[in-house]
């Protein structure tokens, strides 16, 4: 078992008052919180001050983990002095309210539960009867699949076994979204409802579109003279391939809009949109130089007009 | 097994699935944190997206000991901060297909 240093964790000096206690915790919880952190391991560094705060805060926590301190407990392999009981034993069946299950060694000091965390009028008038627990995990869905309603299959890790099901996923399902399996969480205890098993949707990136709310966004790359000349492209859509008519003269960042070859949504089909792109060639040979030489004589064209007038 | 997702909650169910008491749940509502279809408590209607909500506003009424008013403005700010990390994301990748490729 690893020995925490929550003096450490929070920040502060073994002797620091609960004042300085509770400003460090306060201070990790606003920077780590789950809810609102981007950092990567937000939710690891949150529980271990969540931890921490729980046993520095409270007096009679705070005293004997002082006494286990100067037992001499430090680095990786920690060993409680005989005779050192846990408080409760009982707590294995219970889970935190937000998955929030603290380390071993707080387990094995304080027993299985933050039994101050759990203050819900809810479940308090049942003493043994515990609803399962909730489980939340992401659920990975390419666009194309967003098109019509499929059925996916999920596989989970639930009470130490794995379990797949078949999913329904609507069609229009949006990135984000929630899907809730009522009953499929972990399993309730003395009877109780078992939990839901909450899949959050997340879209695979695709390799050629983007998405701006149901509308597709294609980087469409043309040559100079395809812009100058106009022509037809065949361009994907999520769909199938379709023909493109690009008008004489177009621009780089100019949007073409192919109605509803967008995303399937509540509101109807959202619309795709080839955003031009004019690239150059990476080489070039004799003839296109003279070509390219030609042009310049003939053409008075004059892309930097606005520096001129700043000027 | 074909599950089909559930979708409308009533405030019972909501209870359940949030762990929260009604009284802390009408407080959040009248707050504004969620917006439940229908007049009164008895034929309140949540979205499944509420659960999420009502979850994050009472871990961060716990954890961090903010008041509802203030909950209601660190949702509606994280919710705020998400949009624009998600636009940031998108216009970055929209741009990277724009800018040629380093050699």
């Amino acid at each position: 078992m690893e020995f925490k240093d929550y003096y450490d964790i929070l920040g502060v000096s073994p002797d620091a008052d609960s004042q300085s206690i509770k400003k460090a915790y306060r201070k990790k919880a606003r920077q780590y919180h789950p809810d609102v952190s981007q950092h990567h391991n937000a939710e690891e560094k949150f529980k271990e001050a969540s931890e921490a705060y729980e046993v520095l805060k409270d007096r009679e926590k705070r005293a004997k983990y002082d006494a286990l301190k100067q037992y001499g407990a430090r680095g990786q392999d920690f060993n409680p002095p005989p005779g050192w009981d846990s408080e409760n034993a009982f707590n294995e069946k219970y889970s935190t309210q937000f998955n929030k299950e603290f380390s071993d060694f707080f387990s094995h000091l304080y027993g299985g539960r933050a039994g101050s965390r759990d203050e819900n009028p809810f479940e308090s008038q049942y003493e043994f009867q515990h609803r399962g627990q909730d489980i939340e995990i992401d659920m990975p869905l390419f666009l194309e699949e967003t098109l019509a309603t499929t059925t996916k299959p999920i596989s989970y890790h639930l009470d130490g076994k794995n379990k797949t099901l078949q999913v329904k996923i609507p069609a229009g399902t949006a990135n984000g979204d929630r899907i809730r399996l009522k009953g499929q969480g972990g399993s309730g205890y003395a009877g109780a409802a078992n939990g839901d098993l909450y899949l959050r949707i997340k879209w695979v990136p695709h390799p050629l579109f983007d998405v701006e709310y149901h509308d597709l966004i294609l980087t469409l790359p043309l040559t100079p003279w395809e812009a100058a000349l106009g022509t037809k492209v065949e361009i994907p859509t999520l769909r199938n391939n379709i023909q493109l008519s690009i008008p004489a003269n177009s621009q780089t960042g100019q949007r073409l809009r192919i109605r509803g070859q967008g995303l399937k949504s509540k509101i109807g089909n959202g619309d795709l949109y080839a955003v031009l792109k004019v690239v150059m060639p990476a080489s070039t040979n004799d003839t296109t130089m003279r070509l390219w030489q030609e042009l310049a004589e003939a053409e008075k064209f004059d892309p930097r007009p606005d520096w001129r007038k700043a000027t | 097994m074909n599950n089909t997702p559930t979708l409308e909650l009533t405030l019972t169910e909501l209870c359940q699935a949030t762990r929260l008491g009604s009284d802390t749940l009408i407080e959040i509502i009248e707050e504004g944190i969620l917006e439940p279809t229908g007049s009164t408590p008895e034929t309140w209607q949540f979205s499944n997206h509420t659960i999420a909500i009502a979850q994050k506003a009472a871990r961060l009424h716990k954890d961090l000991e903010i008041d509802w008013p203030g909950i209601a403005l660190a949702i509606s700010l994280i919710e705020e901060l998400e949009q624009q990390r998600d636009e940031n994301q998108q216009l970055r990748q929209q741009l990277q297909r724009f800018t040629p490729h380093k050699p």
